[in-house]
């Protein structure tokens, strides 16, 4: 059996706003030293699958860079390895795409020339572990023409998934996109595997644009559709308050999320950096600190990407640091996503205060007390900055000429 | 100018006991994620210099894993690169093992043909530095010299542990003595690192005989050029060390810990890198009750004890209570609940049990089997051993790689200071 994998990694995620000003969701780095690509490209190889397959469309340079020739991963390889796909103009399926299955369907060509039994189409932003061997096998063994992997969420939870329905050989009866009440509580993690003779001929349909929306309710009556049961830790990253918590949760004194398992390594790009370096009067409980860290301050259940720099006096609690942030001596960062290579001034405080009133830009977006400061912004000295505030990137001293920005705001 | 880089890494370091029982020197681990030859390696790609062969003899497999085809370094090229060169039979009609540093390049003087290079720059596989090789290079060439040997200068007190260089106002060498009793020979002490015109070193290699022996560099070879070639020293300036025993071993990791540790060697410089081969390991994780000071934690450890003036590899489990101060910790050791380590080097996958106190007391006995490499108050835990629950252990011990709990006499609680298991 041979088997292709296809990475969606295209989307524009807005949902994670800053983060995704000048990257794609998959290429957001992750739980320190990680990006959250990591996950299913270290599952595929861990599941003895080297030929995949990366779709990208929305700022793809960073994950372009991250991914390489996949030597991090033994992508490396002359039979199979890791294929970048990129959208392209020219004759027949050509142009953007406009949903997974129509990245998938602008591919074709690609996918012919692999002669593979199966195409395992997997999301790019998804943190979890996975051995993708037991679904393919429930796959062959039941003959079926698309597997779908599912999970159980609560039922106060449909809203955010497609929830499917089976009957008692898991075969697919029904599926629902985001219902707003339902008695079923399967969700869609967004993992398929197609058999490729039915994934060709679904995809001849020109009006199927999405897998989860318009590919499963059009083919469940005439198909074998079969869901597979997945137990473990999953968790869609897709808006700052999952990804802020499903950071947190690695905290945890036995996380659901093990990263320490030498039989599921977790591989990386990882930069040549020294080992963290800790001072005298630096206080570190409870924090996931990388190599290349300095510590001189105070820093409490946070997430620290590598090359960070805290100096003496400053506090971090409760925050994502991204990769080569400074933060200066007695500067104060509490409940906060900080992008890579910020620089925060001395005296400076980020998430201050105790309101909490809702971002006025993106009231559904940051509402929870988190504030947000992108890539390479300049945090001037002294300045105090409030809850749900975001800051976009490269922003600097010459746009925040005020000591005091309130909960709510967007600079 | 091609030049060619010869890493000397087959010595056995027997200074370091216990540590380089089943590992060359240079494949010690160092400041953590690190290892000793890292430092070389790295200095030489960061000087340009992709052409780099590493002689190896003793226990070479740790050392062969490591540096593989070079990948870390960018040394898999698919000109030049790193080769690692073993003792072969066949290259001499008496005894096929290198017998010094002068013997084991000469025996592969036909790598050396093969390369045609036009400087050879011979380097020392163990030793602590930062230095950029292109300028001692173009000394080299300024002066005309047949053989560039860099110096720096030691305290006066100290020129009895070195070969000293006396030099006239040229920096020719005009004297060359090894470790000199008198003080008058000046304080440019050899580091071990030399510049060779390729064609002057083939002559003077291939000129040994049993008269005139060509066996080590600094014995032999350099003693015997400096009446008729020209020979420069080159002054460096900066921080290096040799770290050949326990002591300096200890101490130079220690020093990384301190405030100015990245004045004395900046491991944080982006236009510096010291590349190493690293395994893919998660963050460091600090429990809520963990307490870190003046500490190098690389990836994978997880601390949920109290970590002081310490350096720890790779995957170290400190568990809660348990106390780690002015030690050495490498890969993977598990340290149990509530033991305490107190200035000790403690070798990879080592179990430590629960309640158990590596160097504990006032008393400096130095260790009864090696006086003279066990004396200033660290015990060494071998590689893999296993020390039972509840154990006080003195200072100046070594317990041995692979001892297990059974080794360790039954019944008794306290092993003195000085013993060795």
């Amino acid at each position: 059996m041979k088997t292709l994998v296809m990475i969606m990694a295209g989307g524009a995620s807005e949902d994670l706003s800053v983060l995704t000003a000048d990257r794609a969701e998959a290429a957001i780095p992750f739980g320190g030293k990680f990006r959250i690509i990591d996950f299913p490209l270290s599952n595929t190889v861990n599941s003895g699958l080297y030929r995949v397959a990366l779709l990208t469309q929305y700022m793809p340079r960073s994950l372009n860079d991250h991914v390489g020739v996949g030597k991090p991963w033994d992508l490396d390889r002359s039979q199979g390895g890791v294929r970048l796909l990129q959208p392209y103009i020219g004759r027949g399926h050509s142009g953007w795409q406009r949903g997974t299955a129509d990245a998938v369907r602008r591919n074709m060509d690609f996918v012919e020339e692999q002669r593979i039994d199966n195409v395992l189409i997997l999301a790019g932003d998804h943190i979890y572990k996975m051995d993708y061997r037991p679904m393919l096998r429930f796959h062959q063994q039941t003959q079926a023409a698309v597997t779908v992997a599912v999970r159980r969420v609560s039922p106060f939870e449909t809203h955010r998934f497609g929830i499917v329905s089976v009957d008692s050989d898991m075969r697919v009866t029904g599926f629902k996109e985001k219902p707003r009440r339902s008695k079923e509580t399967l969700a869609s993690m967004g993992i398929y595997v197609f058999d490729f003779h039915a994934l060709r001929e679904i995809l001849q349909d020109e009006s199927l644009n999405d897998f989860g929306r318009d590919v499963l309710p059009a083919i469940i009556n005439h198909r074998k559709v079969y869901a597979y049961t997945f137990e473990g830790y999953w968790a869609d990253v897709g808006t700052l308050q999952a990804y802020w918590e499903a950071n947190m949760s690695l905290l945890a004194e036995t996380p659901a999320l093990d990263l320490y398992d030498p039989q599921w390594v977790i591989h990386t790009r990882s930069e040549e950096q020294p080992p963290v370096q800790i001072g005298s009067d630096a206080w570190v409980g409870g924090n996931l600190l990388s190599n290349g860290c300095i510590i001189h301050g105070i820093v409490e259940r946070s997430v620290l990407s590598p090359g960070v720099r805290v100096a003496p006096g400053a506090i971090v609690r409760d925050s994502v640091i991204m990769n080569d942030t400074v933060i200066n001596a007695n500067a104060k960062i509490e409940r906060a996503i900080v992008d890579k290579e910020v620089w925060v001034g001395e005296g400076a405080e980020i998430g201050y205060g105790v309101d909490n009133v809702p971002n006025r830009r993106h009231p559904e977006r940051l509402n929870t007390g988190l504030t947000v400061i992108g890539k390479r912004a300049r945090i001037p000295a002294g300045i105090k900055i409030g809850h749900n505030v975001i800051i976009n990137p490269n922003i600097n001293e010459t746009h925040l000429q005020t000591d005091f920005i309130a909960s709510g705001e967007t600079i | 100018m091609k030049t060619l880089a010869i890493l000397m890494a087959g010595g056995a370091g027997t200074r370091l006991t216990v540590l380089s029982d089943k590992r060359a020197k240079p494949a010690v681990p160092f400041a953590g994620k690190y290892r000793i030859i890292d430092f070389t390696l790295s200095n030489c790609v960061n000087s340009g210099i992709y052409d780099i062969a590493v002689l190896t003899q003793y226990r070479p497999h740790s050392l062969n894993a490591h540096i593989g085809i070079g990948k870390p370094w960018d040394l898999d090229r698919q000109r030049g690169g790193v080769v690692l060169r073993q003792p072969y039979q066949g290259s001499s009609a008496d005894l096929d093992w290198y017998r010094g540093t002068a013997d084991a390049v000469f025996r592969n003087l036909d790598f050396i043909q093969e390369n045609q290079p036009d400087l050879v720059l011979i380097l020392s596989g163990d030793h602590i530095y930062k230095m950029d090789y292109r300028p001692m290079l173009e000394y080299h060439q300024t002066k005309g010299a047949d053989l560039t040997v860099g110096v720096m200068n030691v305290p006066l007190e100290e020129t009895d542990r070195f070969g000293i260089m006396t030099v006239n106002r040229n920096m020719r060498v005009t004297e060359f003595t090894e470790k000199p009793k008198e003080r008058d020979k000046g304080t440019l002490a050899s580091m071990g690192i030399y510049v060779f015109t390729t064609e002057v070193l083939i002559r003077r290699l291939s000129e040994g005989g049993p008269e005139s022996p060509r066996i080590d560099f600094g014995k032999d070879v350099i003693p015997s050029m400096i009446a008729e070639d020209r020979v420069y020293a080159y002054p460096f300036e900066g921080y290096w060390v040799d770290v050949g025993t326990i002591q300096s071993f200890w101490e130079t990791n220690l020093a990384l810990t301190r405030p100015n540790g990245s004045d004395l060697l900046n491991l944080h410089d982006p236009n510096w890198v010291i590349h190493t081969r690293s395994e893919e390991r998660p963050p460091v994780k600090l429990g809520p009750q963990a307490q870190v000071a003046n500490s190098l934690i690389s990836n994978g450890c997880v601390i949920r004890g109290r970590v002081e003036n310490s350096v720890l590899s790779p995957g170290v489990y400190v568990s809660p209570g348990a106390i780690v101060r002015e030690s050495v910790i490498i890969n993977d050791t598990w340290i149990g609940p509530g033991a305490v380590i107190d200035r000790a080097i403690v070798d990879e996958n080592a179990v430590i049990g629960a309640g158990t106190f590596v160097g504990y007391g006032d008393d400096n006995t130095p260790n009864h089997q090696m006086p003279d490499r066990l004396n200033t108050g660290i015990t060494v835990v071998g590689a893999g051993a296993h020390i039972p629950s509840g154990l006080v252990i003195g200072r100046n011990v070594l317990i041995h790689s692979e001892r297990l709990e059974s080794d360790f006499p039954a019944g008794v609680t306290e092993i003195a200071s000085g013993e060795t298991v």
